[in-house]
């Protein structure tokens, strides 16, 4: 009567709209819960989302920034000087000029000259065009008064050897380690996360709404009685959640964004440590994208139902009939995923399953309550579980939404972890030694690999090896076919690589190839030939085919060429090694005293060489962080599923109060009653939790070899985390555990009729 | 003298570079920067400046800007026209003292960047390119005594008696290989060689050689081509020509089948245009033209860039049509303008080269 009365004198001038917003004035904390929901919702989005494209446009300049380029080199090796540019430019070769300096105090600059990289064309935005209003490009001139610098001289990858005047020629340039597929591996599987996170924000939501709605059915059918038609209701209740969603959107959107800024400033912070260039993307998307997505978003899942009412009518389904479609869509997905020939084929399939799994999660829990139910014989289990069927049915969707963001993280952190440590060991494999020193054109490698040696026996903390790369043809004498593979030679086997971790191996594999008795090949090479250590492969050289045993198989990371790792003294005299260098951890000794003995040998006024601890350490940086950022977000995730769990329970076990409190008046303590509730809560979350793990298995499985596969053509290592899964379980007995001890409060306020709780969808007895 | 845009639009990658975004107007020569005291400061033409030869064909490093340029209405052997277009631009970051020796090219010095542009126009198709260098280096530069102007691998050279040059440069799918036969003393424009660019006395100083025989080769993708005819060569310098609000450039540069040569330019600006012009009769001293001398009218237009000119000097009989042959003849560099050859007819008749600026947009 009172709520009646509440709505009555605001008919006549307002009727409808007054109406609608006065169960708000009545219950305000609904409206709170809403419009917090889309706020936290569309925060959480967005700043996904704008991570996840800063993301990847940091680690698009990054790989641009390091990309693999052509300079020109001495054919003596002689350090490049200014003459050497004026007389290539004047020759009418196209070369910009790059000048490296290290000041003594601060961080590397990069002098490059605008006006030269003019002939570069459309390709000078690598360097030439950079905005130069900042570290570590500066004008030439800058950067040749700020100390000791090393010029080089790079040409566009039009230019040919030919095109060079003599004495110069060609070489590879590149500043950096390329993440190559793998860095777009991550953020293509961050991306399909991202919209992962985008349906269970759209799941919560809905579940929200859907409550509210439940909420005011009194009021609805007060309205109806004074003559409002449900179209009616229905556009104004459009209008009010467009209106509603208008309001939250923005500070949503608003605050997703800080958060991202808050959260990418670290991670931007290391890629400019990395490449001393502000590479990380401050300006990600704008504000018009995630404000209209979030926009469609809010309307399609609070206002779905009105939307599909006539297909949904049509489409009617008995509940058998029901759980056929959705282990059928389960099914479907599963296979699909299984065969699916490319990736929007996966996708689709992730969807299918997602929605099966969505559809018969609660339907499980019901049916698998009711069978217990039955099953027990003691009565205040049969009630426990006949309330636990009910829940299911009721909390569909913020129990969905939690299952999924369990799910999620759960593949978040396999894929996390699985990348990390691909990372890890893929830098160990590329960065080996502490220095990469090139040999020069022309230079004797043969006469540093004695002097290296020589200095070993006197200082035992040094480790080298000589690297020649180059390729060759593997033949298949059943196939009568041959395909070029890449031929990755060392020597001697230091101790360097013998720690690399092998796939699959003969016994003692690094003993055998210092004793030049095998080779070993990659990953890539092993899948493609379905090759295995102990089988043997063909390898031509010195223009005779020889038979090579496999000594074992090392993981490439993505690496998509064929490669034979070998002893070098297995090569022949003429093989023509594309490039020679040595790799060298100098211990005690120091680098110094290494280039000094390697230059005097060589005679050569200066080495190319690469500091590989230092790319390490800050390539390890980069990485970290953009790893902290993701379980950051998925943990964000997973925080707000669990408070919209929270919130959804509470507010339907409080709905639900006066029939707990009936087993008050069977003869029960508050104690008993409270236990029984704990119970009943932890069982709710338990069994979702329990439903997510398989559930996040799988995504993890296809993300990593489905997904991967098929966007790349290669997969990583997949490994499972039973200890993670036994803290996210805790999570959700915690969450269980919240509702119960919230439920045991609400037990202690009076009692209010149960006429409130059938009003609301929780009204089964 | 568009050409002054192109460059120092071309100049903005030095104002990232250098750090000191010139906010200079139009082309970049509204204003005399003022200098800090002992700081050397930018000379700047007046209509006592007299010329001097051979310097002036060198840099002069205390001008903010100069070019040499050429323009030539070459024929193949079966009789099709076809126009060149050479420049060198230069344009002063810091003015230096001509006398001064130039930075070590060590320290990778940013007083002066150069600028090249070269242009081939043959049966309706235009081929451009152009080229940037940092100046003091040593593959960009211009000296005097012996006279050569050379942007990396282009390079325009004299000999010793600076009467026969030769001309090399070349882009995508065109080069050319040209022997220029100098004839007659240099031409000094406007008042002995300062040349007025606006009521106000903004000027330059401005020379050309009129009578220049060209012979020589020229490749289109892959196809020699010899060639032989006229040229008109022009040499400028300043530090401040044009004034805020000038919004484009039109200059004429013809030779007349009566011996006569004309050159003409007008800069518009909202309140009109500034015109002057150089009548060169075959027999006889240059005379100077005023702006109110010159009728300059745009007949046609053509993607919004005017192709046919009625150009007039009636204080010498002169009412001509000038016209673009077919085709798009935008040189289309950091910042595009047309260069294009043209036809003449009307009170006379002959060939020339026009120049348009400002009609990019």
């Amino acid at each position: 009567m009172k709520r009646l009365m509440s709505l009555l004198p605001s008919l006549p001038a307002l009727p409808i709209p007054w109406a609608l917003l006065s169960h708000y004035r009545r219950h305000p904390l609904q409206l709170l819960a809403l419009a917090t929901m889309i706020v936290l919702a569309t925060m959480l989005w967005t700043g996904v989302n704008q991570l996840t494209s800063q993301a990847r446009a940091s680690l698009e300049q990054s790989e641009q920034t390091v990309a693999e380029r052509q300079q020109v080199v001495r054919d003596n090796g002689q350090a490049l000087m200014v003459e050497d540019f004026v007389s290539l430019r004047l020759a009418g070769v196209c070369v910009m000029p790059w000048l490296e300096v290290t000041p003594a105090s601060g961080n590397r600059i990069i002098g490059i000259d605008p006006l030269a990289a003019h002939c570069f064309g459309a390709g000078a935005s690598r360097g030439g065009d950079q905005p130069l209003d900042g570290k570590p490009f500066v004008d030439m001139s800058t950067a040749a008064s700020a100390g000791e610098a090393h010029l080089y001289l790079l040409t566009p990858d039009s230019t040919q050897d030919s095109d060079l005047p003599a004495a110069y020629h060609l070489k590879t340039f590149a500043t950096g380690p390329e993440t190559g597929e793998l860095g777009d591996s991550f953020l293509l599987n961050l991306e399909a996360l991202g919209v992962l996170v985008l349906l269970i924000t759209a799941l919560l939501l809905r579940s929200v709404y859907l409550l509210g709605l439940a909420q005011r059915r009194d009021s609805f059918a007060l309205l109806h009685r004074f003559g409002v038609s449900p179209g009616q209701v229905q556009r104004w209740l459009v209008l009010e959640i467009i209106a509603l969603a208008l309001i939250c959107v923005v500070p949503g959107v608003w605050l997703g964004r800080w958060l991202a800024a808050g959260l990418g400033g670290g991670f931007g912070q290391a890629l400019d440590g990395l490449f001393d260039i502000p590479l990380y993307a401050g300006h990600g998307q704008g504000w018009i994208t995630p404000v209209l997505v979030m926009l469609t978003v809010v309307v399609i899942a609070c206002l779905g139902d009105l939307l599909l009412l006539r297909f949904r009518e049509r489409l009617s389904l008995s509940v058998p009939n029901q759980g056929r479609l959705a282990t059928a869509l389960l099914l479907a997905g599963l296979v699909m995923a299984w065969l699916a020939p490319s990736l929007p084929w996966a996708f689709v399939a992730v969807a299918l399953v997602f929605a099966g799994a969505a559809w018969l999660t609660p339907a499980t829990v019901t049916h698998f309550a009711n069978w217990r139910a039955d099953q027990s014989k003691a009565p205040l289990a049969r009630w426990r579980y006949r309330e636990l069927a009910v829940l299911a049915r009721r909390l569909t969707l913020p129990l969905v939404a939690l299952q999924f963001a369990l799910a999620m993280v759960l593949a978040v952190q396999a894929l996390v972890t699985t990348f990390e440590d691909t990372f890890d060991r893929w830098l160990a494999q590329r960065l080996e030694a502490a220095y990469y020193i090139e040999v020069p054109v022309g230079a004797d490698s043969r006469k540093a690999a004695d002097w290296l040696t020589s200095k070993q026996v006197s200082n035992p903390g040094m480790n080298w090896h000589q690297v020649i790369r180059g390729s060759t043809r593997m033949t298949d004498k059943a196939a009568a076919s041959s395909q070029q593979v890449d031929v990755y030679a060392l020597a001697p086997i230091s101790t360097l690589i013998t720690g690399w971790g092998l796939l699959e191996a003969e016994d003692h594999p690094w003993e055998a190839l210092a004793g030049n008795k095998g080779v070993m090949i990659n990953e890539q090479l092993a899948r493609r030939q379905t090759l295995g250590a102990g089988d043997t492969l063909q390898l031509v050289l010195d223009e005779q085919t020889r038979d090579m045993r496999i000594l074992g198989v090392y993981p490439d990371y993505g690496r998509p060429v064929g490669e034979v790792l070998m002893n070098a003294e297995a090569l022949p005299e003429n093989f023509i090694a594309r490039s020679e260098s040595f790799s060298i951890t100098p211990g005690e000794l120091g680098i110094t005293p290494v280039t000094d003995g390697l230059k005097r040998i060589w005679s050569v006024e200066t080495l190319s060489m690469r500091d590989n601890s230092t790319i390490r350490e800050l390539a390890t940086g980069v990485f970290d962080q953009t790893f902290a950022l993701t379980r950051a977000m998925t943990l964000l995730t997973l925080i707000l599923a669990a408070s919209a769990l929270l919130m959804m329970g509470w507010v339907f076990f409080t709905t639900r109060a006066w029939y707990f409190r009936l087993l008050v008046v069977w003869g029960m303590s508050q104690q008993e009653v409270a236990g029984q509730l704990l119970r009943l809560a932890l069982a709710l979350t338990g069994g979702i939790a329990l439903l997510a793990l398989p559930l996040g298995v799988w995504l993890t499985w296809v993300l990593v070899h489905r997904i991967n596969p098929l966007a790349f053509g290669w997969s990583l290592p997949m490994a499972v985390y039973p200890t993670f899964w036994l803290e996210l379980g805790a999570l959700s007995l915690a969450i269980g555990l919240s509702i119960a001890v919230l439920m045991r409060r609400q037990l202690g306020k009076p009692s209010v009729a149960p006429v409130s709780a059938s009003a609301l969808t929780g009204g089964e007895r | 003298m568009n050409r002054y845009l192109g460059f120092s639009l071309g100049l903005l990658l030095l104002a990232g570079c250098s750090g000191d975004a010139s906010e200079q107007g139009f082309a970049g020569l509204a204003g005399l920067e003022q200098s800090a005291a002992g700081e050397t400061p930018y000379l700047q033409p007046g209509p006592g400046d007299r010329l001097a030869f051979p310097a002036d064909f060198g840099p002069h490093p205390q001008h903010r800007i100069e070019w040499w340029y050429l323009t030539a209405n070459l024929e193949t052997t079966d009789g099709e026209p076809l126009g060149v277009q050479w420049t060198q631009f230069r344009q002063a970051l810091q003015p230096r003292v001509a006398s001064k020796p130039a930075p070590d090219s060590t320290a990778w010095p940013l007083q002066a960047a150069w600028m090249a542009h070269g242009a081939v126009s043959w049966k309706g198709k235009h081929y451009f390119t152009e080229k940037l260098a940092r100046g003091d280096m040593g593959n960009a530069g211009a000296t005097a005594v012996p006279f050569q102007v050379w942007l990396d691998n282009w390079r325009l050279q004299g000999n010793a008696n600076n009467d026969r040059w030769q001309l090399q440069a070349a882009g995508e799918g065109w080069s050319y290989d040209l022997m220029l036969a100098i004839h007659g003393e240099p031409v000094g424009h406007g008042n002995k060689g300062f040349s007025a660019k606006s009521a106000g006395g903004e000027g330059s100083m401005y020379f050309s050689l009129v009578d220049i025989a060209i012979t020589g080769e020229v490749v289109l993708e892959g196809k020699a081509l010899e060639v032989s005819g006229k040229g008109w060569f022009d040499r400028e310098w300043s530090s401040q020509l044009l004034k805020t609000g000038q919004k484009g450039w039109d200059w004429f540069a013809l030779h007349l089948d009566s011996g006569d040569k004309l050159m003409a330019f007008q800069l518009r600006d909202d309140s009109g245009s500034f015109r002057s012009g150089t009548w060169l009769p075959a027999e006889g001293d240059p005379i100077p033209l005023s702006s109110e001398e010159v009728g300059v009218k745009a007949l046609e237009r053509r993607k919004g860039v005017p192709v046919r000119w009625q150009l007039s000097v009636p204080a010498y009989q002169v009412n001509l049509e000038l016209s673009a042959p077919p085709g798009d003849y935008l040189n289309a560099g950091l910042y595009p303008y047309w260069e294009s050859p043209v036809e003449v007819s009307g009170s006379h008749s002959g060939v020339g080269y026009m120049e348009l600026t400002g009609y990019a947009d």
